[in-house]
C-alpha cells in the first residue's frame, strides 16, 4: 500500500502537495509518530531536537 | 549563566531521588503524552508544604539551580521563594527548570492533582497533568505563544481517543 492510501484509509485528507495535515493545518502524521513511542523515547526527541537546534546556532556564520 | 546541556531526565532524576512531589505541566507534559511540540525548558508545580520545600531544596542543591536572567549575581532559591505563588525561573546543570507555585486562574499542586495521570519513564514514576488541563490552562491564559499549540494538543487528543477506540 502506497503512503497515500494507508493515509485515505486512516481518514487523513490527501493534500496535493503529498503532506497530510488536519483541517487546523496540523500535521497528524508527526503525532501518530509520537504517540507509537514510549514516554521516554518522546523526551528523548525533544532532547535530541533542542540539541540539534542549538548545533546548528553554534555552526552559523555571519557573512 | 548558561547551561550547554540539557537533560530533562537527568534533572527529573534528581528531584525523583530527593522524592519530591511535583507535577510536570506544560511542553514537557505534552510530548510525554505525544504531542510533537517543542519547549526549551521543563515546567513543575511543586506541593508547597514545607517538608517538600525541604526535599526540593536538597535536589536544587544537587543540580546547581540558580536563578536565570540575573547577569553576574547568582542568586540561589530559598524556601520563602518556592513557598509562594509566584514562577522561580532557573538554570541548572542540565537546562532550565521554571518551578511553578500556581499556573492559570492561581491553580497549585493540590488543585491539580485530580488532574493529572502517572506514567513511568525510566526507572521512576513521574505525575503528569493530563492534554485536557492543559489545553483548559492555555485558552485561560490567552497568551498568544499558549494560544499557538493548542491545535496540536487538540489533535492529539483526538489521536489518542481514536487509538484507544482502536480504530
Amino acid at each position: 500500500m502506497v503512503p497515500e492510501d494507508a493515509h485515505r484509509e486512516q481518514g487523513i485528507p490527501p493534500r496535493r502537495n503529498g503532506f497530510h495535515y488536519a483541517e487546523d493545518g496540523v500535521d497528524v502524521t508527526l503525532i501518530r509518530w509520537m504517540l507509537s513511542l514510549t514516554p521516554t523515547e518522546r523526551l528523548q526527541v525533544l532532547q535530541q531536537n533542542i540539541q540539534s537546534l542549538r548545533r546548528l546556532i553554534d555552526a552559523i556564520e555571519f557573512i | 549563566m548558561q547551561s550547554n546541556s540539557f537533560d530533562f531526565l537527568a534533572i527529573l532524576r534528581a528531584l525523583a531521588k530527593h522524592e519530591v512531589e511535583f507535577i510536570i505541566v506544560g511542553g514537557v507534559s505534552a510530548v510525554l503524552q505525544g504531542a510533537p511540540v517543542s519547549t526549551f525548558d521543563i515546567d513543575l508545580v511543586h506541593l508547597r508544604d514545607p517538608e517538600n520545600i525541604h526535599r526540593l531544596l536538597a535536589a536544587l542543591g544537587e543540580l546547581d539551580a540558580t536563578f536565570r536572567g540575573m547577569g553576574d549575581r547568582v542568586l540561589r532559591p530559598d524556601p520563602a521563594h518556592l513557598s509562594s505563588s509566584g514562577h522561580q525561573l532557573l538554570m541548572t546543570r542540565h537546562g532550565p527548570l521554571d518551578l511553578l507555585g500556581t499556573i492559570g486562574t492561581a491553580r497549585g499542586y493540590e488543585e491539580l492533582l485530580p488532574h493529572t495521570m502517572e506514567i513511568r519513564i525510566a526507572e521512576f514514576t513521574l505525575r503528569i497533568l493530563d492534554l485536557e488541563t492543559i489545553i483548559e490552562i492555555k485558552e485561560e491564559l490567552g497568551h498568544d505563544k499558549d494560544r499557538a499549540s493548542i491545535p496540536v494538543l487538540r489533535r492529539t487528543l483526538e489521536e489518542i481517543s481514536r487509538k484507544s477506540k482502536g480504530e
